[in-house]
């Protein structure tokens, strides 16, 4: 199965809300456990806080679903920004980096360009049959 | 800050100190005013206008100029910024999430944190929204809204001390049945090297040490720590959220008018 869901929200922090609740209805549209969810959730709303991100006055978010990953892209995103926090050492970072940070939530994070803008392309993969819609 | 703002801050503390210049206090305001409405405005998405925040982080800033002791070698940014967030986190502890959550939420989310426990032990994983729903005999968007509400209330939380009682202990009577067991030394160690490992206590240490370097999942964590699994999730906002902050305070420690 391939799905995609695509929200678009202004880059404001009361958004944060129906981001985590647009990736609640999926995770229970597909099945998933519930510690994927706050996975996908953390992983996303930390992107989603930092207010150097922000390019624009709205952040979309598209989601692809092909069975064996949940695949998500966060932008258009700050790519300097971006790219500057995923380099940044974790100590320098106050303990967790965010490349840190994403790599446990959700594994493989790049940051992809997109009309000169930067977006944060995440792939999670899922367990055996843990997406089951 | 520069060293000409710097004396200009002191010359006016002084006046107003030493001279009961209340002209010289009323110039400090105004000039810390952007520091105010910077720091308000990190808290501002917590469901509270950021004018009113402003206004609740003005009244640190007079607290903090008017405590403040000129022979002291400190700035005043130094000493106004955590009376400021102090103010503004005491704002919303003293409202608490009673005032907006609806008490049927807050009991469904204490429900589902018990009932994860038990599905998780039941199932050996942890459960998808469905079974949750079906275990707390409640529609899959009743559950999605109560997890919201208990994220929501794990925002506003963050100013109490783990295990105090202010951040869902007293909700939740399961998380309080476990002991960490396990020894500190790494995460203490880290604590030498990273600056925001430091405003953590050990239970959060531990928590995020095993999450993000150790690679266990918020389960395991759960069993290992001893306590629930939507603790545990809580834990990590929250300590995460607590090194974010201490961050930008030292950020706004070195760029006031940011």
């Amino acid at each position: 199965m391939s799905e995609a869901i695509i929200l678009t929200v202004p880059y404001e922090r009361p958004y944060q809300g129906v981001v985590r609740l647009v990736l609640g209805g999926l995770a229970a549209r597909l099945d998933l456990p519930y510690e994927t969810l706050e996975d996908v959730q953390l992983a996303v709303e930390t992107i989603l806080a930092n207010e150097a991100y922000a390019v624009g006055e709205e952040v979309s978010l598209e989601v692809h679903i092909d069975g064996e990953f949940l695949a998500i892209a966060v932008g258009p995103l700050e790519s300097g920004a971006l790219t500057a926090d995923l380099e940044t050492a974790d100590d320098e970072a106050g303990g967790v980096g965010l490349g840190l940070l994403l790599a446990a939530t959700m594994g493989e994070h790049e940051v992809e360009a997109r009309d000169g803008r930067g977006w944060l392309r995440m792939r999670k993969p899922l367990a055996t049959g843990e997406a089951t819609a | 800050m520069s060293v000409p703002q710097e004396k200009n801050d002191r010359e006016l503390l002084r006046r107003y100190h030493h001279q009961g210049d209340v002209e010289a206090r009323q110039r400090l305001i105004e000039q810390y005013l952007p520091l105010v409405r910077s720091l308000a405005r990190r808290y501002s998405y917590r469901g509270e206008q950021l004018e009113d925040l402003v206004q609740v982080g003005c009244i640190g800033l007079i607290k903090a100029i008017d405590r403040f002791d000129v022979d002291r070698g400190v700035e005043l940014t130094t000493y106004a910024t955590p009376n400021i967030i102090g103010e503004i986190k005491r704002h919303f502890r003293d409202k608490g999430w009673a005032v907006r959550v609806p008490r049927g939420l807050q009991e469904l989310n204490v429900r589902l944190s018990k009932l994860m426990e038990e599905l998780t032990i039941q199932l050996e994983r942890s459960p998808t929204i469905a079974e949750l729903a079906k275990a707390a005999d409640v529609e899959e968007e009743e559950v999605l809204e109560a997890l919201e509400t208990g994220q929501a209330y794990a925002t506003l939380s963050l100013s109490a001390p783990s295990g105090g009682g202010e951040d869902g202990d007293d909700l939740d009577p399961l998380e309080s049945l476990g002991e960490i067991e396990k020894e500190y030394e790494v995460s203490e160690d880290r604590a030498v090297l990273a600056p925001g490992w430091k405003v953590l206590d050990e239970r959060e240490r531990r928590i995020l040490e095993l999450r993000f370097f150790e690679g266990l999942t918020q389960s395991q964590i759960a069993q290992q720590v001893g306590i629930s699994q939507m603790h545990v999730s809580r834990l990590i906002r929250r300590s995460l959220e607590k090194i974010r902050e201490e961050i930008a305070v030292d950020a706004s420690d070195l760029h006031p008018n940011a």
